[in-house]
């Protein structure tokens, strides 16, 4: 361990020794910011005359830290001392290292900070709260997807189909919402590997159930890796790979479907009944608050995710490491939630709600439908009343769909 | 031999071989239908007509332009894209290379990442709107869903394995790439090759009778 960390600290010698090559000798005790490899003559002399030697052997950038001096516990500022387990101001120095000591720069985006500790901070918060709480929401919306199918079962048409249609979305709105939700898928998977597939092939199913559960051989977490390593190297490059296609995908859909996207005083009533969930029937126009909601959902989180995601792509635009491990939170963090919604929006626009998937399949819906769900839509759009069977002359309308 | 070697060697060329074969046989046998004789005095030149058949189908007529705008952008997209990747992909080259003992300048990377953007945007609008218009979805057969499925599925399993530095995805990769030349002379894919035909007979028709093809 001593020894250990005397490499250590030796290495970091030699890293912030900036223009004097490693190989260039200096006089002994004259080294003030020379670089060169310590023998045992040196530490013996070291600790034979510790203020003096320690003194000059420490550079110029490690004894001030923002032109204040480092302290140190004997008061003498910049100076290390020597103890029996080797520099007693070994933890002084690497405070001041983390606290961002400034030499040789060793990565392109320290900025010549010699050591920071974000990286710790940075994967402190990813394994313990990003992946926990992350996987917490995607279970959650699973499992609040399955809830509302066991309660609710499917949305089914009042009335059954009618049998004539509206249109609802022209082609170019269809292939705009399939060519996102294309992109968005093959995106969200190799995103969710990324983020959860090492913790979730070599910890849960490897180390956890295979070795620990069914007593198999421990070699298998070896293979676990190998598996994670190859998934891992195609979602990033496949993640990388359609990054860009999928800004083109959402900046056609933003412009695509802003219009009717704005909320109304309708919405404000949808909200107060619920989507119609709290009884009663929730007017809407076009689109109703939920699918504002997500649209705008998928404008604001979908600007964020393209900023950090281009952010990440080019690490080049910025110097600032700190900013980069901001991007990759902030980035999954837009994911988890852009998944777990788009997972509800999937389910209730599909095999959830009777007829809906027809308006992006088809482009046309269901008259029952349409004044179901969009009932002053459906007045706009054929200028005849929604009479909804909710609403008045609901009666009539439950007989006509009926028949 | 291992698995990649097996897909990059004997597999491969025997995909190769069926490809080859098998799209010469269905050429020769599209030349060998013939066109019934056209008593007509010809009014102007077939080979003319011929040619520009061929050219002139390269752009939407006036008329179309607007309703066609996103299938030909799409269409451009993935077909140059395509051609780039499969011509001027480093990889590629190198493994033309072997076969040949030919090579050319590849792309640089950012060359081929751009080029397989345009290739992915363009297949996947391509795709969407084959099952987003009315027409489309009824003139579509499962052999167009299949083909256009095992073209990104060849195309995306080349740029999961763009790291090199896994011999099981370039595997998937060759396995794919064997398999799509294996289909590629029984469907619909031979219009990478038709297509000049088709056009070209028809604007042979079209020139002999002294029209615009």
């Amino acid at each position: 361990m001593i020894f250990m960390r005397r490499v250590l600290i030796l290495l970091a010698f030699l890293l912030s020794a900036g223009a004097a090559p490693a190989q260039e000798t200096a006089p002994p005790g004259n080294a003030v910011g020379a670089a060169r490899a310590a023998t045992l003559d040196d530490i013996l002399a070291r600790q034979k005359n510790p203020l003096e030697g320690a003194a000059k052997r420490l550079p110029e950038a490690m004894r001030e830290i923002k032109g204040k001096p480092v302290p140190l516990p004997d008061g003498d500022a910049g100076v290390p001392q020597l103890g029996t387990l080797g520099g007693a101001s070994d933890s002084d120095l690497w405070r001041a290292l983390k606290s961002g000591a400034r030499a040789t720069p060793s990565s392109s985006t320290a900025q010549g900070q010699l050591m920071q500790v974000l990286g710790e901070d940075w994967r402190l918060v990813r394994r313990q709260y990003l992946l926990r709480y992350g996987g917490y929401v995607l279970l959650a919306a699973i499992a609040g997807i399955v809830a509302f199918r066991l309660i609710r079962g499917k949305i089914a048409i009042r009335g059954g189909r009618s049998g004539r249609t509206i249109p609802r979305f022209s082609l170019s709105h269809r292939v705009a919402h399939w060519f996102l939700a294309s992109v968005f898928i093959l995106m969200g998977l190799s995103g969710l590997f990324i983020l959860f597939g090492r913790p979730l092939l070599v910890d849960l199913l490897g180390r956890d159930l295979m070795v620990g559960q069914m007593g198999m051989d421990p070699a298998v977490i070896g293979t676990m890796k190998s598996v994670n390593s190859v998934m891992l190297s195609a979602a990033l490059q496949g993640h990388n790979l359609f990054g860009p296609i999928f800004v083109l995908a959402w900046a056609i859909v933003v412009v695509r479907f802003m219009k009717g996207n704005f909320f109304q005083w309708a919405d404000l009533k949808w909200i107060l009944k619920g989507g119609g969930l709290l009884g009663g029937h929730a007017s809407s126009h076009h689109y109703n608050f939920g699918e504002k909601t997500w649209y705008w959902m998928v404008v604001l989180i979908g600007l964020g995710m393209c900023a950090t995601g281009l952010f990440l792509l080019f690490p080049m635009l910025s110097q600032t490491l700190a900013y980069h491990q901001a991007a990759t939170l902030l980035h999954a963090i837009g994911a988890v939630v852009l998944i777990a919604v788009a997972m509800g929006h999937a389910y209730i626009g599909s095999i959830g709600m009777e007829g809906s998937i027809d308006s992006m399949l088809r482009g046309e819906v269901d008259e029952n439908w349409a004044r179901e769900h969009h009932d002053l839509w459906y007045e706009e759009v054929t200028g005849k009343a929604a009479d909804h069977p909710d609403g008045p002359g609901g009666a009539a309308a439950r007989t006509e769909g009926t028949a | 031999m291992t698995i990649l070697q097996f897909l990059e060697g004997p597999m491969f060329q025997a995909a190769f071989a069926i490809f080859a074969v098998g799209a010469i046989w269905r050429i020769a046998g599209i030349l060998r239908l013939g066109r019934k004789p056209d008593l007509a005095p010809p009014k102007g030149s077939a080979v003319a007509g011929w040619f520009k058949g061929n050219l002139r189908h390269f752009f939407p007529r006036g008329l179309f332009a607007e309703r066609t705008w996103m299938h030909l952008l799409g269409g451009y997209a993935f077909h140059l894209g395509l051609f780039a990747l499969l011509i001027l992909a480093a990889p590629h080259i190198a493994f033309f290379e072997r076969f040949t003992g030919l090579s050319w300048t590849a792309l640089p990377r950012w060359g081929f990442i751009l080029a397989a953007e345009f290739a992915f945007a363009g297949l996947i609008v391509l795709w969407v709107r084959r099952f987003s218009d009315p027409v489309m979805r009824q003139i579509s057969d499962r052999d167009d869903h299949l083909g256009s499925w095992l073209t990104f599925l060849v195309m995306l399993s080349g740029c999961l394995a763009l790291e090199q530095a896994h011999a099981s995805l370039r595997a998937l990769h060759m396995g794919l790439v064997d398999l799509w030349l294996i289909y590629f002379p029984f469907s619909r894919l031979m219009h990478a090759f038709t297509f000049a035909l088709a056009r070209g007979a028809t604007g042979a028709a079209y020139g002999r009778k002294g029209m615009n093809p």
